[in-house]
């Protein structure tokens, strides 16, 4: 591979590329996280073979690769024919040599197209979960290999970067701050701004960073990109150290994700080699190198100042910060630290144009935002969808709504940091300041549904446990405030709860938010005080010893509501420990001395027979 | 030099002072405990918070870290000052029970503790970080935190006596609680697990530092004065010069 030595060598290799793939048809296989742990390696094998066998015996050649996440993780192991975008769902390696013979033939296997109630549907496109969705981020992952930059050059790679060098650096930065681009990790401070303040500082050498500490519960957008595009945070990165004057970068990533380590290892040597990192860029006389800086898993990590404690070699912990990072950061530079799809978004507004990007969104929060929607919805997966979308429509529409006509109580957004938004709130355009003002946060993209047998107290226990788990300790306020909270938390879900506890737990709470020393600190209030605030008779009903959710243990049984019951059976068969007795066609009864309160017959009833009651002494 | 207001009264201070050092200029009190002249500030124990506007925001900040600004208004003694205060004695009391120096504090600002932690064992360690500070700024830096939230604690590497150690003792002088046990006896000292012999004072023959100190300090044990010693020699060598 030779350096391409200006812009204009970038666009003939890029057309040259493109002239000899134009028959190209391909294979797709998700090698994002859901898939992969459903086996799609051995699928991805299976049609490597098939598709050998098949070229062979007819003279094509079927091009298979394994691309970063597809999306709709629910559905795994997705594989998706190009040109056409077929989508075919659950695949399995036995499917490998029928789903080629089929691809040859120019017709799809119908019995994997994704079924939308009684319909299959063929293109992608017309899935109901990619239908609201606009892919621009996240456009290239799930189509390119992320080992080739070829790939990523093909769909238009490094042209932002191409068009940024022929720009003077002051230009690039202007485009920034007009886009509004604010930062997608959490805080939405405009990223412009931060750059700005860098590129005035004083101080050499000046350095750019990326936040891949994704570490909330739930949460796979950042690694979904640095597995499946990491060209395309690369450019952003060389793009904003280009218009801030950095020489150098870091990208921060948790040693969990391995592969994104390999990922990005691999981008970067791709990117060197050919000229588009290290010394003069492009031919531009401009240079700046990156390199991984693999972190060794701690939540608090995520936080700016501790990831940069964690990149100097020390232990990782923030520290008090009066004076920003843009002025003093890492080893006392001048530093931008922004979080991966902030930086993936970057390459677009240069390439695409600020109009282009100020066409999306919201007036406030520009562009599109992705999502890692998880837990009591139909379609989970990862989405991207323009900002100011509303909640409803990203769970409804994208989602595909509750499983099994549960009904809908909570949505959890931004993480430990973040807040639980009720059934009123769907209506509420996801942008940072809607959030915001509700009470929770846009975080990092996390957004986990919950349905109405989530226990809101419990899932606010759920959360301050893990915070306890991941505090460094260094200040009083989240070190012991969070335990205090933990143990009163812990008290009301298992019947030790007393009148006042919410009370105190709200105090607690407003004092931790107040005194932190630092942002997870301040935001750990959050998951409480949320749920305190939507869910308040949640609370007040464990202080009294009863959850209506049916999930504390302790405090509600399982009772057979005697209409209902037609005295099918169903329950009595499902109970591990033989605890629903009953004749055939009469009401069941529930042996509360054996019943384990595991929520099993209650499941399996079909006429909402089996209901949560009060525990009775 | 930066005109700020605390508390009403204006205070002229160089820039680059901080909020709890200019109060202290006015002899505005503001309590402490991971605070120490003699180290470097990390405002981790969130005592000292109080309540400033800029901007027309109100918020807390750690008064020991904080650097003054032209104009700045800084108040000591509200409401939301007295509660975090509160807030953070209350926490102390919960994790050292035993710790008459926080029990003192405590019933100063008006502080009681929550009283809902499980029960168990607990020592005087408030995690104010003053002995690693002191120990990595003023000796070899042998002792760390280890482990991290709740279950954090200061030790030697691998919990076990540090190998560095000195002696030295700065760790337990700057201690608020006592948590660190230091022992001398005989002409020796104990300290992290290790014993020491100590040196004695060429002027008064009081036994008082030990050789790893010497060394440390790259100092011969011809010369080797006492605190006590050091301070009459140095007064001596004024009046010398005067004479």
């Amino acid at each position: 591979m030779s350096r391409l030595e200006s812009a204009k060598a970038l666009d003939e290799w890029r057309r040259s590329l493109r002239a000899s793939r134009c028959a190209g048809r391909r294979i797709c296989v998700c090698g994002g996280p859901g898939c992969l742990a459903a086996g799609s390696a051995d699928v991805h094998r299976a049609l490597v073979a098939a598709s050998q066998k098949a070229s062979f015996a007819v003279d094509v050649c079927l091009d298979v690769v394994r691309t970063g996440c597809q999306g709709l993780c629910q559905q795994g192991v997705l594989v998706t024919l190009q040109p056409q975008g077929t989508l075919y769902c659950a695949v399995q390696p036995d499917d490998a040599e029928e789903i080629v013979d089929a691809f040859l033939q120019g017709r799809a296997v119908e019995r994997l197209l994704y079924r939308d109630r009684a319909r299959s549907v063929e293109d992608v496109q017309d899935v109901p979960f990619y239908l609201r969705q606009e892919k621009h981020v996240l456009a290239r992952c799930g189509l390119i290999d992320p080992y080739s930059l070829d790939d990523y050059v093909v769909q238009g790679g490094y042209e932002g970067l191409a068009r940024a060098l022929c720009l003077e650096s002051e230009t690039v930065l202007e485009r920034i701050v007009r886009a509004r681009l604010r930062g997608r990790g959490g805080g939405g401070f405009p990223a412009g701004r931060k750059w700005e303040a860098c590129r005035r500082a004083s101080g050499d050498p000046k350095y750019v960073l990326a936040n891949g500490d994704e570490g909330d519960p739930g949460a796979f957008m950042d690694r979904s990109l640095m597995e499946g595009d990491p060209h395309s945070l690369l450019e952003g990165m060389v793009i904003g150290a280009y218009a801030i004057g950095a020489s150098k970068g870091f990208i921060y990533v948790r040693n969990e994700y391995p592969l994104a380590v390999k990922t990005l290892q691999r981008a970067l040597e791709a990117a060197r080699e050919k000229g588009l990192l290290g010394k003069d860029v492009l031919g531009s006389g401009f240079s700046f190198d990156v390199e991984v800086c693999r972190g060794g898993g701690a939540f608090v990590c995520g936080e700016s100042t501790a990831l940069m404690a964690s990149i100097e070699g020390r232990p990782g912990t923030p520290r008090v910060k009066y004076i920003r990072s843009s002025e003093r950061g890492l080893w006392e530079s001048p530093t931008v630290l922004n979080n991966v799809e902030t930086w993936a978004n970057v390459p677009l507004i240069l390439s695409r144009g600020v109009d282009w990007f100020l066409s999306l969104g919201t007036e406030g929060s520009p562009g599109t935002k992705v999502f890692s929607l998880v837990g009591k919805v139909k379609n989970t997966g990862l989405v991207e969808v323009p900002m100011g979308m509303t909640l409803r429509e990203i769970i409804f529409d994208v989602g595909g709504g509750m499983p099994k006509g549960r009904r809908f109580k909570a949505v959890q957004t931004g993480g430990p940091s973040g807040g639980c938004l009720p059934e009123a709130s769907l209506d509420l355009p996801v942008d940072f300041d809607s959030l915001n003002e509700a009470g929770s946060i846009m975080g990092s993209g996390g957004m986990i549904v919950m349905d109405d047998r989530t226990c809101m107290v419990d899932v606010a226990r759920y959360f301050v446990s893990f915070l306890v788990e991941e505090s460094c300790g260094k200040c009083t306020p989240c070190r012991e405030g969070l335990r205090q909270m933990k143990t009163i938390l812990d008290d009301l879900s298992s019947g030790r709860g007393r009148p006042g506890d919410a009370e105190l737990l709200r105090s607690l709470a407003e004092n931790l938010r107040d005194t932190a020393l630092c942002g997870l600190g301040q935001s750990a209030a959050n998951p409480v005080l949320s749920t305190l605030r939507y869910f308040p008779e949640e609370y007040a009903e464990h202080e009294a010893g009863f959850c209506r959710s049916g999930v504390c243990r302790d405090l509600f049984r399982f009772v057979v509501d005697g209409d209902s019951c037609r005295g099918c059976g169903l329950c009595a068969s499902t109970c591990p420990v033989g605890a629903v007795s009953g004749e055939k066609g009469r009401a069941h009864v529930i042996d509360q001395d054996r019943c384990i309160r595991c929520g099993k017959c209650c499941e399996a009833c079909i006429f909402e027979a089996i209901v949560v009651g009060e525990v009775t002494s | 030099m930066i005109t700020l207001i605390i508390n009403g009264l204006k205070v002229t201070v160089p820039e680059g002072t901080t909020i709890l050092e200019a109060a202290r200029r006015l002899d505005v009190e503001i309590p402490t405990l991971c605070h120490h002249e003699g180290l470097s500030p990390q405002g981790s124990c969130r005592l000292c918070m109080v309540e400033i506007e800029q901007r027309g925001r109100r918020r807390l900040v750690a008064s020991c870290m904080f650097p003054v600004a032209e104009g700045l208004v800084v108040e000591t003694e509200t409401e939301t000052v007295a509660g975090a205060r509160r807030f953070v004695l209350g926490l102390l009391r919960d994790r050292c029970p035993r710790s008459e120096e926080i029990a003192a504090l405590a019933a100063r600002y008006g502080a009681k503790p929550f009283g809902r932690l499980p029960l168990g064992e607990r020592d005087l360690c408030i995690h104010c970080d003053r002995c690693v500070r002191a120990c990595e700024e003023e000796a070899t830096g042998c002792i760390a935190f280890s482990f991290r939230g709740w279950a954090r604690r200061v030790e030697g590497p691998f919990g076990e006596a540090p190998a560095d150690c000195i002696g030295c003792g700065a760790c337990a002088q700057v201690c608020p609680t006592g948590f660190i046990a230091v022992e001398e006896e005989g002409g020796m000292r104990k300290i992290w697990g290790k014993s020491f012999e100590l040196l004695r004072c060429s002027a008064c023959g009081k036994p008082f530092a030990t050789r790893e100190e010497l060394v440390f300090q790259g100092l011969d044990e011809g010369d080797l004065l006492c605190d006590r010693c050091r301070k009459r020699e140095f007064a001596a060598s004024f009046t010398r010069g005067v004479r």
